[in-house]
Parts: C-alpha cells; structure tokens; sequence
C-alpha cells in the first residue's frame, strides 16, 4: 500500500496529464454509450488528486525537478519530451486542477438532458488533458503541441451548439484570433532556437541557463523575440486588439465558459508570459504594461453597459486578464500569478453561478413559453427571493471581483496595483498613467459588477408571468458554487486578510522586484479602493435599484461601449471586408483571367481541331475519294461499255480499227 | 457502153443496199435485197465470172433468200402489221455512231483505193504481160471443173463436208425442242 | 473492159453498207443481211482479182468457196436467230443482253 501510494513527483504529473487523455480516449471509443460523464469526473477526480499530493506538495517550494526523453533529432540537436515541475508549474497545474474539478460536477447536472452531451464529455476531458500538458512541458515545442490543443478544444466546445449559425460564427473567430497569435507564438519559438539552439525551458532559463551565459545577439532581436511571444499570450489572454473572441466565444455552455473562458485557458497567456518572463527586456516589458493596461479599461468599460450577463463577465474577464498582463509588465509576474489564482476561483463561481441563473430563467422561459433571452439581464431582478444561496454566493465572488477586504481578490488586486504604484514611482513622470488608470479600473469593475448583481437580484422581476416557480439549483450545481465560494475568501491563500506578501503563493516565488517597497501605498491603496468601490456600490444601488437612472439611453458613451466600441465593427470593415474582397478579386481574376486565358487556349485549340478535321475532311479525304471517285467514275464508264450488246462490242472494234488504220495512213 | 451498164448495175446494188439498210419495213428490206443479189450477180458477169453470177442467183436466191424469208416469217408475229406499216417515214433515222463509222470506213477504203490506183502486184503485172489473164472468150466453166477436181479437190472435199455439217447442224438447231 | 479500181470501190461501198448494217440495225435478220452484204464484197473483189489469175483460176473457185460458206453461215445463222427467238420472244439485239457484266 505504501509502495503504491509512494509515487514521484515526474511519474505523478505523468497521470495527472494522461489520465483525462485517457477519459477522452474511452469516450471517443464509446460515442454516444457515454453519456454520464463518470469517466471524466473519475479522471479529474484522480487527476486532482495526484496533482495535490503527489506533485504539489512534493514539490512546492523545493528544487525543480525535469525530466525528458529524446523525441526526434534534427541534424544534431536532439528535440525531448519532458516535464519540468517547479513552483510555476505545480501551481499552475494545481489551479486547473481544482478548477475543473468542480467544474465537472457542476455540469453533470447542467448539462443534463443535452442531446450532444457524449461530445461534451470527451471535449471536456480533451481540454483537460492539452490544459495539464500545457502547464508542464519542459519545452516551448511541446508547450506549442498543447497551446494549439488547448485552442482547437476551445473552438470545439463553443461551437458545441453547432447549429446555431453565431456559435459556428464565434468558434470561427475564436479560432482564426488564436492563428494570430500561434503564429506569433511560433516565431518566438523559432527565434529563441535561433538565438541559443535550444527550447528546454530548464536550459533556456534554469539557473545557469542558456540566456544568461550567452549573450543576447542583439537587443533589437531579443525585443522581437518578445514581442512575438506576447503577441502569443495576447490572442489566447484576450488582450486589446485580439480581444474580440472572447466575448463571442460565450456562445458555449456557460460551464465551458467558466472553465476554459474566464478561469484556466485565458490564463494561459499569463502563464506563458511568466514562464518566459526573463526573456522580455525593458521595451518589450513597457508594451506589456501599456497593452494590459489599456485592455483593463477598455474592456471595464465596455462591460458597463452591456445588458447579457455572460458578455459582462467576459469582459471583466478581459479587464482582470489585463490587470495581469500590467503585473507582468512591471515585472512582478508572481502577482500576475497570485491573481490569476484567486481570479481562477472566483470568476469561475461568478460564471456558474451566471449558469445556475440563465438555468433558471431558460425553465421560466420554457414553462411560459416565453419570447425572451434568458441572458438578458434586463429581464431579471429580484431573484434574491427564490434564489439566496446563489445570490450569496454570487456576492461574495463579486466582492472578490471588486477587490473588497477579506477575500482573495482584495489581496491579489492591491498585489497588483502596489506593484504598479511602485514600478511608477521607480521610473515617475507618465508611467503613473499606469498605475492610475488601473485604479481607476478597479472602480469601474466595482461598479458593473455592483450593476450586474443590483439588477440581477434586487427590485421586481421585469418579466411578469402569472406562475413564478424559479428555485435554487439542485446540490451538484450548487456544491461546486459553494467549494469555490470558499476558494474566494482570504483564508484560502493568507492567514492575514490584509496584507498581501504573507499568502502563500508570494512567499513560494519569492523573486525580488527591480523597484523599492513604498510602506505607506500598501495602507493608504486599500483603503481608497475599497472607499472608493463603496460609493460604486451607493451610486449602483441608487441607479439600478432605486430606479433613479440619470443617463438616457442615446448617451453616446453608454453607445460606444454598448457596441463594445465598435470594434468588431472595425475588424469586420478593415479585415472581414477587405479579405472577402480580395477573395472576390482573386475569384475574379481566377474566373476570367486565369480561366480566361485557359478557355481561350481551348478555344484556340478546338478551333484549330475544327480547322484541321475541316482539312481532313475535305482535303486529305476529299484528294483520295476525289481519286477514288474518279476511278469510280472511269470504271462505271467502262462498265457502261461492257453492256452486253454485241452490236455495240462490234462497233468499239471496228472503231479501233478505223483509228489504227487512220493512224498507220497519217504516220 | 459496157461502163454505162457497169455503172448503172453498180448503182442498182448500192442504191438497193441503202434502201436495204434504211428502210424500216423488214419485208420490203429483203425484197430489196433480192435485187442486191441480182445486182451482184450482174456485177460478177463483168469480172468475167460468169459461173459465179450464176451460182450467186442459184445459192443466194433459191436458197439464201427464201430461208431469210422463212425466219422472218417464223420469227415476227407482227408480220401483217409490219406489211401494213408502211410508215410516215420512209427512210428511218440512222443511227448516228455507227453511220459516222461507216463513213470513215468508206473514207479510209476510197483513200486506200485512190492511193493504190492502178499499182498492181508484181503476179498481176507478170500475168497480164505473159497474157495469161481471163478473156471474155475463154470458157470458164470447163476450167473450174477441171481445178474443182484436180488442183482444189481437197478443199472442196472439206467445204462439202463442212457445208453437209452445217446444215445438218442448222436442221439440228431449227427443230422443236422435245416436250419431255 | 472494167477497171480494179471500179469494182474495188463498189465493193468498198457495199461492205460499209454492210458494216452500217451490223451495227445500226435492231432487227437480227438485217444483221445476217449485212453480213450477207460483207461477204458479197469479198466476193466481188475475189472475182475482180480472180480474173488476173487464169493458170489457178483461184479467184473464183473461192468465191465459190465463200458463197458455200456464206450459204451455211446464213443456215447456221437463222437457225441461231430462231432459237433466240424462241427463247426470248424477240429479235431486237438491243434486248438481249446476257453479256452484259
């Protein structure tokens, strides 16, 4: 018994990656036989379970440990497979873990009754197992392989529904978005193994790895490097311009969307951009921060007005996504971490509780035969009634969201926002447009997620039916909700629900920040936010439930970010438009200069056939049956002779003997 | 006047002989030939051969004619029509081919004829110059039976047998076919 | 006394009349005619010649000859003239034509 619990860190994340490989590879075996979902939720069960004993704990905070196997070998360099675990790793395998665990029982019930429900199994196990892969590759190729996995397992759950025309449509911007940035990604690659010639991520950046005894080629090169890498992590993190996806792809379950779309995949980005962290120089550093941060904003504000509830909290997925890019970028990726923790648990318990809600209104919806999106937020209201528990534990993970004291997200925010004041204060002048305007979006978040949760909850329900039987979800949904509901609150991660530096995730990397501590921000910070949110919150309450909204709805502002700034519009004008006209170019040309010229040929050709079926006809054909004729001709005149008169037959030898004799007279 | 009468028995055949060729009636065309065959006979007289003439009236006459007769009495049903037709035209059109033909032929002949002149062969000069050519006194009758019976008797054994075949063989050919 | 060259010519118009005759005619007794014609020529020209021949006297025993001949040929010849007629109810050489090819 103990030699088989006794299992090694390697051997243990081995399982935990190959175990929902293995679901997926049952189910895909089983089709539509599977339809439970038990072989999934056993494997992540499992999966969770080894994650946590026999990697996390084994490993966190102690030396990293790799191993690899030769793969393939091109010339002389040896490409491997391995695994490389350290606190990043771990972490972050244990993070999905945990996440898609609940995840899993939560949609067994959700899902209940879908006619496609054997896809979403193995789909679901799929994501797991390129997700997992992801976290531990020892290699950037490998991390490559699992990157595009993980993308073509986003592209087939939101196009799960595939007969609906917009999520086909979503699954196919999500998925042409992603191509942007895998290319991005691969360059990145392909200029690192320029560089050094090597992409073991131990080698590259071990101790005393590649990149620190070589030196950079050129500073130019390096920034390019980097940026190709961000612009990876910016297609699959939803950051500005690439954005665009991810509020489209909640064409999906919500289920997925809370898994893959608010808290596991989209932290992807992240990820990759604290693994490869000491590639990025200054330059390319800065242009993190500014792109996060202007993400952070725009995307805060274009959840403000949005009236689907999922829209809203994709776009406070961008925001928070953008909050760690910014970490990334003033170079404290360890909050970037902690953040993506602590945003992990409670986004995703934000989007299921959504789920539990959207449930709801569906059977509302369906028992009235009703014409309404259940989405809507418009339509809701007053569901603390039937629904308290959700509503509870929606609060707490909106609190987490807004950054209010005592929960996770209080802790991970100021984490980010005291580093930023910092890494401002290092440099001054307008790098503290920064860490201002993060502050600034930690209020707007306050305020539509304050928005969300007034409209949802409090006042009247707007919809009136005569029978209301809306109810909490059954426990499967709700006990997942409650586990990471649990996950929200300070405890999880600090014993001290005020400072940030004492959680155990800060203390575990432990890195050092290029900018001075400033003591007085990390008292006087807090203290603003949470004030700050709480007139948010009095302004919400007074709009949205006291029923005193002052704005009209032709503002142009609310417009603008009603649309989401018209930005698809754009995409759709610049790229959609222009490349379709290309392809109408390019069809044109094809058909009538291409073709054109082809069919010309041919008809060139036929014509020169005609010509010459013309000359043998009548030229080659008609020489010989001219001659052929002719003798027909001279033969039938001759026939005519042998007409078997003997007075003519007399006639013709007299005849010739006149002439003989008249020939022998003349000569 | 002994050309005068050659010339008038020479036109006598050859206008008999047209007449022969031209007209349509069959009849008439036979009876017409009679007069050829006179003609020629008359014809042989002035060549001195009179035994000839005689045989030509005999055979040709009595003999040659009245077959002529018989096969066309025998052969044409039409007789009494054909008597009876003695027709609009007179001469019947001729058949231009052979006409032309013919013409050429009497051309080539009476140019061959002016040409020769009088160029007679080398026996023929001898003949005359030795005399030894037929007189109107001479009395033919008596030498042809003496050469019939001594230089030519071989062919004419052979003619007489031939001449006995042939008509045995036209008897042959003339008879009915048996019923059976 | 009559010159060759008389009787030749006469002859000579005889036989082209003859030669018309075999050709032109559509009536097989007038064909035996004409070749009853022919041979009266030939004969008229044996006996022109005959007379220049008095020691062989050639020229009229084979005008003999011939008339023998021409009698025979002339039996032969109708008798020919009436099988033909018998089998195919006509003269006319114009109509009967199994020669042809």
């Amino acid at each position: 018994m103990s030699d088989l619990l006794n299992i090694s860190p390697i051997i243990g994340s081995m399982l935990v990656v190959l175990l929902p490989f293995l679901a997926f590879l049952i189910q895909a075996i089983l089709g539509k036989r599977s339809q439970s979902g038990n072989i999934a939720l056993v494997s992540i069960i499992l999966s969770t379970i080894f994650s946590l004993i026999f990697v996390f704990a084994e490993v966190w905070k102690q030396e990293p440990i790799s191993a690899n196997v030769s793969w393939f070998t091109i010339g002389t360099h040896t490409f491997t497979l391995g695994i490389l675990l350290n606190n990043l790793t771990v972490l972050m395998q244990l993070i999905v873990c945990i996440i898609a665990l609940p995840v899993h029982i939560y949609s067994k019930s959700y899902m209940k009754g879908d006619p496609g429900i054997h896809r979403y199994w193995m789909y679901l196990s799929l994501f797991c197992f390129a997700m997992l892969g992801l976290t531990i590759s020892s290699n950037l190729l490998m991390m490559y392989i699992f990157w595009e996995l993980v993308g073509f397992a986003s592209y087939l759950l939101i196009g799960f529904w595939f007969t609906k025309e917009s999520a086909v449509q979503a699954n196919k911007k999500a998925f042409i978005i992603n191509r942007i940035g895998d290319l991005g990604f691969l360059l990145g690659i392909a200029s690192v193994y320029s560089m050094y010639g090597s992409l073991n991520l131990v080698e590259l950046f071990g101790k005393d790895g590649l990149f620190y005894s070589l030196p950079a080629s050129s500073d130019g090169w390096l920034t390019f490097t980097g940026i190709c890498f961000f612009i990876g992590a910016m297609a699959k993190s939803a950051q500005f311009p690439l954005h665009v996806w991810l509020p489209d792809a909640m064409e999906g379950p919500t289920a997925v969307s809370s898994l893959i779309h608010a808290a596991t995949m989209v932290a992807a980005g992240v990820f990759l951009l604290s693994t490869v962290f000491p590639l990025f120089n200054q330059t390319v550093l800065l242009t993190i921060a500014i792109i996060g941060c202007i993400t952070a904003l725009i995307s805060a504000y274009f959840a403000i007005s949005q009236t689907d509830i999922k829209k809203i909290l994709a776009f406070s997925t961008i925001s928070q996504l953008g909050f760690m890019v910014v970490a990334v970028g003033v170079g404290a990726w360890d909050a970037a971490m902690f953040h993506l923790a602590t945003h992990a648990f409670f986004k995703c318990l934000l989007f299921l509780s959504a789920g539990a809600i959207i449930h709801e209104m569906a059977h509302l919806k369906e028992a009235n035969k009703l014409d309404i999106d259940p989405q809507d937020i418009n339509n809701m209201g007053g569901l603390k009634k039937w629904m308290p528990k959700t509503f509870i534990l929606m609060s707490i993970a909106s609190l987490a969201l807004a950054g209010f004291p005592l929960t996770s997200g209080f802790l991970s925010k100021d984490a980010i926002l005291i580093s930023a004041f910092e890494w401002a204060a290092q440099l001054n002048g307008l790098y503290f447009l920064i860490p201002i305007t993060l502050t600034l979006v930690s209020i707007l978040t306050a305020f539509y997620i304050g928005r969300l949760i007034f409209k949802v909850f409090f006042g009247e329900l707007k919809i009136k039916v005569e029978r209301i039987h809306l109810h909490e979800a059954n426990l499967s949904m709700l006990g997942p909700m409650i586990f990471l509901g649990i996950c929200s609150i300070f405890l999880v991660f600090s014993w001290n629900p005020i400072a940030y530096h004492h959680s155990f995730i800060l203390t575990g990397f432990s890195i050092t920040y290029p900018f001075a501590e400033i003591h007085s921000l990390h008292i006087i910070l807090p203290i603003i936010l949470t004030i700050s949110s709480a007139i948010a919150w009095v302004i919400g309450w007074n709009w949205y439930v006291k029923g005193k909204y002052p704005l009209n709805s032709g503002n142009k502002l609310l417009d603008i970010s009603m649309n989401q700034g018209y930005i698809n519009e754009f995409y759709n004008k610049i790229f959609v438009k222009s490349t379709l006209n290309l392809s109408k170019g390019l069809y044109w040309f094809d058909q009538n200069i291409v073709d054109g010229f082809v069919n010309f040929l041919a008809t060139i050709v036929r014509n020169l056939a005609h010509f010459s079926a013309w000359i043998d006809r009548y030229i080659v054909d008609g020489l010989v049956n001219t001659i052929a004729g002719t003798a027909y001709y001279i033969g039938h005149l001759l026939r005519w002779v042998q007409n078997g008169r003997l007075q003519n037959y007399l006639g013709f030898a007299f005849t010739v003997v006149l002439i003989g004799i008249i020939y022998l007279i003349i000569k | 006047m002994e050309l005068a009468i050659f010339y008038a028995f020479a036109a006598l055949v050859i206008g008999s002989a047209l007449l022969v060729v031209s007209l349509k009636n069959t009849a008439r065309s036979l009876f017409l030939f009679f007069i050829v065959l006179f003609g020629m006979a008359g014809l042989f007289i002035f060549a001195l051969a009179d035994f000839v003439a005689i045989t030509q009236i005999m055979v040709y006459v009595g003999g040659v004619l009245i077959l002529m007769i018989f096969a066309f009495m025998l052969s044409n049903k039409e007789l009494l029509a054909d008597l009876q037709n003695t027709s609009s035209k007179f001469l019947s059109i001729p058949n231009w081919q052979s006409l032309l033909l013919s013409i050429g032929f009497l051309a080539v002949m009476s140019y061959g004829i002016i040409e020769w002149h009088d160029n007679f062969p080398q026996w023929i000069t001898e003949n005359i110059r030795q005399g030894n050519i037929i007189k109107s006194s001479d009395n033919n009758i008596n030498q042809l039976g003496i050469k019939f019976m001594t230089q030519y008797l071989l062919p004419f054994e052979v003619i007489s047998i031939f001449l006995l075949a042939a008509l045995i063989g036209a008897a042959h050919l003339s008879r009915k076919e048996d019923p059976k | 006394m009559i010159s060759l060259t008389h009787f030749l010519f006469v002859s000579a118009c005889l036989f082209c009349i003859g030669l018309y005759a075999i050709i032109a005619k559509r009536n097989s007794i007038m064909i035996l005619i004409g070749i009853e014609f022919i041979i009266n020529a030939a004969i008229l020209n044996l006996v022109a010649f005959g007379r220049y021949d008095k020691i062989n006297y050639s020229g009229q025993i084979f005008a003999l000859f011939a008339i023998v001949l021409a009698a025979a040929a002339v039996a032969v010849g109708l008798a020919i003239i009436l099988n033909v007629y018998r089998k195919y109810k006509t003269i006319n050489p114009e109509n009967i034509t199994d020669l042809r090819d």
